[in-house]
């Protein structure tokens, strides 16, 4: 077990609630004054030189937006967040231009990339290829492919630095199958045509509260289109950082997978660690035509706050994918470690008769965090299915639901949902809850849903013990087994980063 | 933009405020109670009856769907009712005077004086804004009996309470004290002949050691709304069985609120939901759990047929202190008609880290494989098909620890198939 090995070192090796991602990263940005007004989406939109289409676009969110009260369903409580005591938009100074390569990169940056391991660095060594400081390695000039083929677990990556992406790899290979992976500002000029068709038809600018607080503000994020037939030659990855002071981060990712094609995609996000809660509302709109396949895996990791509950990320999140054609397939995968308050249902609308949405969770919550997550299936086509797998972990003082709907609606005959949440409590002053609503308007539906709540229990781990294995480290087994499920969904360099992650969380709650 | 912003008033909202204004002089009670009456229709005026943006009424539009409100008083003489099973005391919850033939340790006081005396004043506040029913009951509430079981009284004929209805309205409110030791069977009948709108509550408190078995008989007509609300508290070691069966109504919501405030409490719920027609029938129950070491296990099973739709909310709640809950539950549908809907929203909310707690929902379809085994032993699909959907439900009906009663539940459940079959 070598990777329970590693949780165990790992949580060793920390205190109580040391965010192993906590630094800051000293440069320069260049940052927007506080507040939100029409100006501020003008600016955003002129320092991303973004048409006159897309700015109306933002404008028309924002006064959907002004007239949208603050949800305040989830199990969550935290102080009313003052908008406009947010900057709106941060740019690492220097390279506002866009960077032509790593080299032009500020350092710092690089060295954050450095201190996080992961993505950049570790993926490149996972890969195989050559160091980062090697200039040829992501110059992207597009000789690599001869001597590196494709899928050699290699991974795209575009990272996202407060409000703008600083760099995207592996461009040119990507370009060379057909597969356009971009940072959104530059789809937006690049691409008008896709953006048009796609922006917003997932997630429309008024969907809820924060997606219309996103849509006017966002300021980058990923672009992914997979043209038809192409199966995407590796992982794609976006890196995502909130680096500046009072900044919330916004960004948008819209992905789409013509007929046929498949395409692989993963997050990571960190922050530094500060005393005040910082704003993250994003919006993921996912689009898969007929016989596509698109899995989306996150292993959020953002700022949980200290011991005492002070600081950490606000996470409120709207995650959709929908399966527009026939045999589409979406699969969600999640970690989620980080953040202060998650807010956050990626979902599938199951359109396409045949198709397919699957939803594996992990949620850890420790300290005074506050989870409130899970999914929505939404199935409209025949012979839909679709598959829930959700694994919370509570410790500490936090509060950990599972919030989750599956819908069948009237023509969707012979759909077809299991749904699985099981929760997993360490001490008792924290909380675990499920919440699932289930709607059936067709006779031919089936629905099983199932879920538990327990503690380790005493004969598991004394059974486990009683083999010479230590307490703490029966308990990371254990813990690792619960979660086995979900994690074997996550591709593989993920899988052994969210072991550790789990076990990092749970520090100082176990054994 | 606040939820409470003023907003118009729906007709039957008009109708049930209009109501009020015009009896609120005769409603029985104490000055006292007059007040907690305006207070209470006073929420249900300036908030309106809730919608499903009230998370409580998700899937019960009550505003939408209370279209209108019967007038005048629903109380019939009640001799139109047979017993469910024989042998059993009858109680009116319409009359004016408690019956002279009480088994020994069973007393029965009529709401009226209660009220009168302001006695009930403190329990006709509302739990909360959402408490709807425990509104418009305080309000107008008239009728009803206070029942009291004598400590370690073992009551062996089952009492069996009923109110059946004309024409209009009747609220009802029903006090219970089962006491330390005391064991009985409680049969609650909601019947009646006329379209009217009836809602009741009853509050029982189940005492250490007791054992109380509650049989709820739901066989309104087609154009009869009727919501009630069961709130309880069990005492320590005490063993309660609620068993429910929907077999009617247009618009039903039983809300079951209960709290096990004894170590060693056992809740035990057993729901049969029949739905047909155009009927909604909405089963909401909040159990608490707040001591250590107690118990419950709901199962509910519903066929819903025709154009009818159907509602499961449950919500169980393990408090920090309550240690060893052990809390099941359970909620099988079988949607038999394409017009029929069903939605369940089975809720755990857990504090304490030492319990074992689960629940499973299921949606589907008659399991083919059995089908085919009863087809294949020469039994047309028809027969086999309703013999699975009548076992289906029977199962958790024939377990009842009281035979007779058993018995006529089937009963009652083969005269809805007959009917809806």
């Amino acid at each position: 077990m070598p990777a329970v090995q590693e949780t165990i070192e790992q949580v060793r090796t920390l205190d109580v609630d040391q965010y192993k991602y906590g630094f800051q990263t000293d440069i320069e940005s260049d940052t927007a004054p506080k507040g939100l007004s029409e100006d501020t989406i003008r600016m955003i939109s002129a320092k991303k030189d973004e048409p006159e289409w897309m700015l109306e676009w933002r404008l028309e969110a924002y006064k959907r937006w002004l007239t949208m009260v603050e949800p305040d369903w989830a199990r969550v409580s935290y102080p009313k967040i003052d908008f406009q005591d947010i900057h709106y938009y941060s740019a690492p100074k220097g390279f506002k231009d866009g960077p032509k390569s790593l080299d032009e990169v500020d350092p710092e940056i690089l060295k954050t990339y450095e201190k996080l391991g992961i993505p950049l660095k570790e993926q490149e060594i996972l890969a195989g290829v050559r160091r980062m400081d090697e200039p040829s390695q992501l110059d992207d000039d597009g000789e690599i492919l001869s001597d590196a083929p494709y899928g050699k677990g290699r991974v795209a990556v575009d990272a996202v630095f407060d409000s703008v992406s600083v760099a995207t790899t592996f461009k040119k290979e990507l370009k060379k199958a057909g597969v356009i992976f971009m940072p959104i500002s530059e789809a937006i000029r690049e691409h008008p045509d896709l953006i048009k068709k796609y922006l917003g038809s997932v997630v429309p600018q008024g969907d809820n509260y924060y997606a219309a607080l996103n849509s006017a503000v966002f300021t980058d994020g990923s672009f992914v289109f997979v043209p038809k037939g192409v199966r995407c030659p590796m992982e794609l990855s976006t890196y995502f950082r909130i680096n500046e002071q009072n900044t919330g981060q916004f960004e948008r990712t819209l992905i789409i997978a013509e007929e046929g094609s498949y395409v692989s995609y993963l997050e990571g996000c960190t922050a530094p660690q500060r005393d005040e809660n910082q704003l993250h509302a994003a919006v993921v709109e996912l689009i898969a035509m007929d016989d596509a396949e698109i899995k989306y895996s996150t292993v959020q990791n953002w700022y949980p706050g200290d011991k005492d509950g002070k600081g950490g990320i606000y996470n409120f999140v709207t995650k959709r994918g929908d399966c527009r054609g026939a045999r589409s397939h979406i699969s969600w995968t999640q970690v989620e470690t980080g953040s202060a308050i998650t807010w956050k249902y990626p979902s599938c609308i199951l359109r396409g008769d045949d198709s397919r949405g699957e939803f594996y969770s992990i949620a850890v919550s420790n300290g005074h965090q506050q989870i409130d997550s899970g999914t929505k299936m939404i199935h409209i086509g025949r012979n839909t299915t679709s598959r829930i797998i959700s694994k919370g972990i509570s410790a500490g003082n936090s509060q950990n639901t599972y919030r989750g709907q599956v819908s069948v609606l009237r023509k969707a005959s012979d759909a077809r949902n299991f749904t699985q949440c099981d929760s997993l409590l360490i001490g008792n002053e924290c909380g675990a809850h499920t919440v699932p609503y289930i709607e059936a308007k067709n006779a031919s539906a089936r629905l099983e849903h199932e879920a538990t709540t327990s503690k380790i229990s005493e004969d598991q781990l004394f059974y486990v013990m009683q083999r010479g294995i230590p307490e703490e480290e029966a308990i990371a087994l254990i813990v690792n087994g619960f979660v086995k499920d979900v994690i074997q969904e996550l591709p593989m360099e993920f899988a052994v980063e969210a072991q550790k992650l789990i076990g990092i969380s749970l520090e100082g709650s176990v054994g | 933009m606040t939820a409470h912003t003023l907003i118009k008033n729906t007709q039957a909202e008009s109708a049930l405020i209009e109501t009020f204004g015009a009896l609120v002089d005769t409603l029985p009670g104490a000055a006292t109670t007059t007040t907690a009456r305006k207070t209470a229709i006073g929420g249900v005026s300036m908030r309106g009856l809730p919608t499903r943006r009230v998370e409580e009424w998700h899937y019960t539009d009550l505003r939408n769907r209370l279209k209108q409100v019967p007038e005048g008083d629903a109380r019939t003489a009640g001799d139109a009712l047979t017993s469910l099973a024989d042998g059993m005391v009858r109680l009116d919850l319409f009359a004016d005077d408690a019956p002279s033939d009480l088994p020994a340790g069973v007393r029965v006081t009529p709401l009226r004086d209660l009220l009168e005396k302001g006695e009930l004043d403190r329990s006709l506040a509302p739990a909360d804004p959402e408490d709807v029913i425990g509104a418009l009951n305080a309000a107008f509430v008239s009728y009803g009996v206070a029942l009291a079981i004598d400590d370690g009284t073992h009551l062996e004929t089952p009492l069996e309470l009923s109110a059946f209805h004309g024409e209009g309205q009747a609220h009802l409110r029903v006090p219970v004290t089962v006491g330390a030791g005391a064991k009985a069977t409680i049969v609650e009948r909601q019947v009646g002949d006329g379209a009217a709108l009836i809602t009741g509550v009853t509050e029982l408190t189940v005492g250490d050691g007791a054992e109380l078995l509650w049989v709820l008989v739901q066989e309104q007509p087609a154009d009869t709304d009727q919501l009630t609300q069961m709130k309880f508290r069990l005492g320590r070691d005490s063993k309660f069985t609620l068993a429910i069966l929907n077999a009617g109504g247009r618009l039903v919501r039983h809300e079951i609120r209960g709290v096990l405030e004894g170590e060693g409490g056992d809740f035990q719920m057993r729901c049969v939901n029949l739905l047909g027609g155009e009927s909604h029938v909405d089963v909401t129950m909040v159990l608490d759990h707040v001591v250590p070491n107690t118990t419950g296990t709901e199962i509910v099973r519903n066929i819903a047929s025709g154009k009818a739709s159907g509602v499961f909310q449950g919500q169980i709640r393990v408090a920090k202190e309550a240690q060893k809950t052990d809390a099941r539950m359970a909620c099988n549908t079988l949607l038999v008609s394409d017009e029929a809907d069903f939605s369940a929203k089975p809720e755990l909310e857990i504090f304490a880290d030492d319990v074992a707690c689960g629940h499973g929902a299921t949606v589907a379809e008659i399991d083919e494989d059995h089908l085919f085994y009863l087809m294949s032993r020469g039994i047309p699909e028809n027969q086999a098909r309703a013999l699975l959907v009548k076992a289906f439900v029977d199962e958790i009906i024939e377990e009842l620890d009281h035979e007779a009663i058993s018995e006529a539940l089937v009963a009652k459940v083969d005269e809805w198939f007959a009917k809806n079959g």
